[in-house]
C-alpha cells in the first residue's frame, strides 16, 4: 500500500477512534446523568466512581486492559478493544461529569414545564436535558479530545514481556516508521496528524460558538437553579445511607396510603416511583460488580506473591513521593505561565484571537508523538548544560507540555467570565497589575483556577507515566528517571510483572483518590462557596 | 360515553380547583403552612397575597401538584391531584422559554405528550400564539424577543395545553411597568373569552395594584406557619381604574391586612 495512503488511513482510524469514543461517552453520559438526578442512591454511587476514576490517569487501567482484553479476549478484537478502553477511560470522566453537572443545574422552572406537560423520559431528555447539556459538553470536548489523542501512543502500541500489541492507527504506524528510521514517513505522519487535529479543533470551535449562541439561557432572565452542586452531599460514601431509616419508612407508608385513593394522576406517580427503584437497583448492581471483581482479583493472588508485593510497598511509596514533587514542579511552572499569559490573552483581543486556537490545537496535538523528535534535536545541547539532570528535565518537560494548557485555559476562561463591574472598579481605583491580581482577579477566578489545577495534575501523571520509562524513545536511547512510581509500573508492565504493575496502580489510585477527595474536592467546595464572582454582583 | 358525562358533570360544578387543610413543611423541618383552605370557582380570577417569604410560590406549586403536602388534599374538579398535569398550567415568575426552540416549537412543547399529529400541533401552536398577539412571530427564537414577548410565548404554551386552571406565579414581575400593564389587560381579556376550556385562574403576586386590577377574590396569607388570615371579594366593576378612590380604598384595606400596626397606631387601622 502507498505509504501516504497508509498514513492517512491510520490518522483517520485514530481520529475515528477518539471521536467515536467521545460520542459513546456523551450518549451513555446522558442516561447516567438522568438516572443520577432521579435517584439519590444511584447519584452517590455514580459520582463517587467518577470522582475516583477522574482523578487517576489511564495507567491505572492498564492491568485491567491486560487481564480482560488481552488475556481473556485476545486476538485483533482484544487488542482493538484494549485500545478503545484506554482511550475511553481518557475521555469519558470529563464528559460524564460535565453532563451530570448540566443535568443537576437545569433550572427548576424548566423542569416544571416538562412535568407540567407530562413528558415521558425520552421527551424530557430530548426537549430539555440534552439541549441544556450541549454548552457544557462543548466546553468539555476540548480537554476530552486532547486527552484521547494524548494516549494514542500508549493505547495503540504496548509491550508486555516479549509481546508487542498493536492496533491500527497513527501511533502504531509511527512506531513502525521510527523503527525503520523512515524519516519522510515520520514527517508525513506528523503533518497529516496535525492537519486532522487542526480541522477537528476548528470544527469544535464552531460547534462551541453554535452551542453557546443557541443553547445557553438568556442572561436577562433570572432563573432559579436547583442549587449549586453540593459535592459534599454527592461525593461522600456515607451519604448513600444518609437518609434516616424512619423517614424512609414514613415515605413508604405515605405511598402505601395513597394507593387507597388511587386516581388517574396517581398512576403516573407510581411509574416515577418504580423508575427510582430501577435506578437505585442499577447503582447497587454497579457497586456489587466492582466489589465482586475486586474480591476475586484479591483472592486470585497467592499469599507468597502478596508478601513480595507488601515488601515492595515502601519503595513504591517513595517513588510516589518523587512523582508528587515532579507534579508539584510542573504545576508551579504551569501556574506562573498561566497567570501571566492567560491574563494577557484575556485582556488583549488580538492576542486572544490568534493565541487561543493555537493553544487549543497544541493541547490536542499529542505530546508523545512529537516529543521524541524534540528530544533527539535538543538532547546534546541540554546534556552539555545539565549533565546528569538531563533525563529528569526531559521528563518534567514532557509532563509540562502535556498538561500546562489546562490551567492556562481555565484561568483565561475565569478572567473572561469576570463581571464587567469588577473591571470598572479596578480601573476606577487605578490598580496596578499585581494589586489587581492579588485583590480581585485571583480570588474571583479561584473556582476556574482550582478546576484547571485539578486537570493539570491529572494530566501531569499521564506525562510522567510515558516519560519516566520510555524505551527506545529514539533509536537505542531510553529515557528514564532514577526513582518514580510511574517508572516502576512501566517497567513491571513491559517485563510482564502484571502483579506488581497492578499493585503499584492500586496504591497510586487509592492515594490519588484520597488526595482528590481531601484536597481538590475541598478546594472546589470552598471555591464554590466563597469565590463565585457572579454572585457578588447579583446579590448586591 | 360514561366518562364524558362524568367530565361534563365535573365541569358544571362550581369549584374547579380547591385545597383542603393543607399542611406543609420544608425538608429542614420548617413548617410553612397550617390548615390552608383555598378554592377557585368557575369563571373566577383568584389572587393569593402575603408578605415576602410567606410561601406563596410554594403554595402555588402544591396547588399544581408539583409539591406534595404533608397532609391535606388538592382536588381538581373533585379528583385528587397528586402530580402535575397539563390541565393545571403553571406560568412562572421567571420567563421560561427554551432558548434552543422557536416560539412555535416552544408552544408545541405543551402538546408533545398528547396524541396529536404534526399538523394539528402546528395549527394549535399558531392559534395560541395569535391569541396572545404573537401572530407572525412564530419563527423567532426567544433571544430575538423582548421580555414581554417571551412571557407571551410562555402563556401561549400554557394555553396550548387546554388547561382548566392557570396558576400564575407573579407573571409580570420581570417586565417593565408599561409592558406589564399592557400584558395584564390583554391576558385578562383572553383568559375568560370563552374560546378556551379555561375555567379559573389563581395568581400569586406581591403587587397589590395588579392584584386589585385583576382579581375577583383575594386570599391573604400571613403568620408563621402561614394560614389564610382573610378573604376579600372584590366587587369593583371592570375595567378597574387604579386612580379611582374606590380602588385606592381597597388598596388601603389590603395594605392594612399585610402590615402590622406600628406603635401608636393600634386601633387606627381599619
Amino acid at each position: 500500500m502507498n505509504v501516504f495512503l497508509l498514513i492517512i488511513l491510520a490518522v483517520l482510524a485514530t481520529a475515528g477512534r477518539v471521536i467515536g469514543l467521545v460520542i459513546l461517552s456523551i450518549v451513555t453520559g446522558w442516561f447516567l446523568a438522568y438516572a443520577s438526578i432521579k435517584s439519590k442512591f444511584f447519584e452517590n454511587a455514580y459520582i463517587i466512581l467518577i470522582e475516583i476514576f477522574e482523578s487517576v490517569p489511564v495507567i491505572t487501567f492498564f492491568p485491567v486492559v491486560l487481564v480482560i482484553f488481552i488475556t481473556r479476549i485476545g486476538g485483533t478484537l482484544g487488542v482493538e478493544l484494549a485500545a478503545d478502553f484506554l482511550v475511553f477511560t481518557a475521555v469519558v470522566w470529563n464528559i460524564w461529569m460535565g453532563e451530570y453537572q448540566a443535568f443537576k443545574t437545569v433550572p427548576n422552572e424548566m423542569a416544571e414545564v416538562a412535568e407540567n406537560s407530562n413528558f415521558s423520559l425520552f421527551q424530557k431528555l430530548r426537549y430539555l436535558y440534552i439541549p441544556f447539556s450541549v454548552p457544557r459538553i462543548a466546553a468539555n470536548l476540548f480537554p476530552s479530545v486532547s486527552d484521547g489523542f494524548f494516549y494514542i501512543t500508549v493505547s495503540e502500541v504496548f509491550e508486555v514481556g516479549i509481546h508487542t500489541y498493536q492496533s491500527f492507527g497513527a501511533g502504531s504506524v509511527l512506531n513502525t516508521f521510527v523503527a525503520d528510521a523512515n524519516n519522510i514517513a515520520i514527517e508525513g505522519t506528523l503533518i497529516i496528524l496535525a492537519i486532522v487535529i487542526i480541522i477537528i479543533i476548528l470544527i469544535l470551535r464552531e460547534f462551541s460558538r453554535y452551542a453557546v449562541s443557541r443553547y445557553t439561557l438568556d442572561n436577562d432572565t433570572p432563573i432559579l437553579k436547583r442549587g449549586r452542586l453540593n459535592m459534599k452531599q454527592t461525593a461522600r460514601a456515607f451519604s448513600v445511607l444518609s437518609k434516616n431509616p424512619l423517614s424512609r419508612l414514613a415515605t413508604y407508608y405515605k405511598y402505601r396510603e395513597a394507593d387507597k385513593h388511587e386516581d388517574k394522576y396517581e398512576k403516573t406517580l407510581k411509574r416515577e416511583k418504580y423508575l427510582k427503584y430501577v435506578y437505585a437497583s442499577i447503582g447497587i448492581i454497579i457497586l456489587l460488580a466492582i466489589l465482586y471483581s475486586s474480591a476475586s482479583l484479591i483472592i486470585s493472588v497467592k499469599s507468597g506473591e502478596w508478601q513480595i508485593l507488601f515488601s515492595k510497598t515502601p519503595l513504591l511509596l517513595i517513588g510516589l513521593g518523587y512523582d508528587y514533587v515532579r507534579v508539584g514542579s510542573i504545576l508551579l511552572v504551569s501556574m506562573i505561565i498561566a497567570i501571566f499569559l492567560g491574563y494577557h490573552l484575556a485582556v488583549n483581543k488580538r492576542a486572544e484571537y490568534a493565541g487561543i486556537p493555537i493553544i487549543q490545537t497544541l493541547s490536542a496535538y499529542p505530546a508523545p508523538i512529537y516529543f521524541p523528535f524534540l528530544f533527539i534535536f535538543t538532547e546534546p545541547f541540554i546534556f552539555s548544560i545539565f549533565g546528569g539532570f538531563t533525563n529528569e528535565l526531559y521528563v518534567l518537560g514532557l509532563g509540562f507540555v502535556s498538561t500546562f494548557y489546562y490551567v492556562l485555559y481555565s484561568f483565561w476562561m475565569g478572567v473572561k467570565a469576570m463581571p464587567s463591574e469588577y473591571w470598572e472598579i479596578m480601573k476606577n481605583l487605578n490598580m496596578g497589575f499585581f494589586k489587581k491580581m492579588r485583590k480581585v482577579i485571583l480570588p474571583s477566578t479561584f473556582p476556574y483556577l482550582i478546576s484547571g489545577v485539578s486537570s493539570t495534575i491529572n494530566s501531569a501523571w499521564g506525562g510522567l507515566m510515558i516519560g519516566e520509562y520510555w524505551p527506545h524513545i529514539y533509536g537505542t536511547h531510553t529515557l528514564y528517571v532514577h526513582t518514580g512510581l510511574m517508572k516502576t509500573i512501566d517497567i513491571s508492565t513491559s517485563s510482564g510483572n502484571i502483579a506488581l504493575a497492578a499493585w503499584g496502580s492500586l496504591i497510586f489510585g487509592i492515594i490519588v483518590a484520597i488526595y482528590s477527595i481531601l484536597f481538590t474536592r475541598r478546594m472546589m467546595d470552598m471555591a464554590q462557596k466563597k469565590y463565585v464572582a457572579e454572585e457578588g454582583i447579583y446579590s448586591a | 360515553m360514561v366518562e364524558e358525562l362524568q367530565i361534563n358533570n365535573k365541569l358544571n360544578s362550581e369549584i374547579v380547583l380547591n385545597a383542603e387543610n393543607i399542611n406543609f413543611s420544608y425538608d429542614n423541618g420548617y413548617k410553612v403552612f397550617k390548615n390552608i383552605n383555598i378554592g377557585a370557582a368557575r369563571g373566577k380570577f383568584v389572587a393569593i397575597i402575603g408578605p415576602s417569604g410567606i410561601g406563596k410560590s410554594t403554595l402555588l406549586r402544591i396547588l399544581g401538584g408539583f409539591l406534595k403536602p404533608d397532609s391535606g388534599e388538592v382536588k381538581l374538579l373533585g379528583s385528587k391531584l397528586n402530580m402535575p398535569t397539563p390541565e393545571v398550567a403553571l406560568i412562572h415568575q421567571s420567563i421560561v422559554t427554551f432558548p434552543w426552540m422557536t416560539a412555535e416549537d416552544n408552544v408545541k412543547l405543551a402538546m408533545k405528550a398528547k396524541r396529536m399529529t404534526g399538523d394539528q400541533m402546528e395549527e394549535k401552536a399558531r392559534e395560541s400564539l395569535a391569541r396572545v398577539g404573537l401572530d407572525g412571530f412564530e419563527d423567532l427564537y426567544p433571544k430575538e424577543m423582548s421580555g414581554g414577548m417571551r412571557q407571551r410565548v410562555a402563556i401561549a404554551r400554557a394555553f396550548a395545553a387546554d388547561p382548566y386552571v392557570f396558576l400564575m406565579d407573579e407573571p409580570f414581575a420581570h417586565l417593565d411597568e408599561l409592558t406589564a400593564e399592557g400584558l395584564r389587560q390583554d391576558i385578562y381579556n383572553i383568559l375568560f373569552s370563552g374560546e378556551t376550556p379555561l375555567k379559573s385562574v389563581i395568581m400569586v403576586s406581591h403587587n397589590l395594584t395588579e392584584v386589585l386590577e385583576l382579581s375577583d377574590e383575594i386570599y391573604i396569607l400571613n403568620g408563621i406557619p402561614a394560614s389564610v388570615v382573610g378573604k376579600v371579594d372584590v366587587a369593583m366593576k371592570r375595567p378597574r381604574n387604579p386612580r379611582s378612590d374606590e380602588f385606592n380604598a381597597n388598596l388601603d384595606m389590603l395594605y392594612n391586612y399585610l402590615t402590622p400596626p406600628r406603635k401608636g397606631e393600634e386601633g387606627k387601622k381599619k
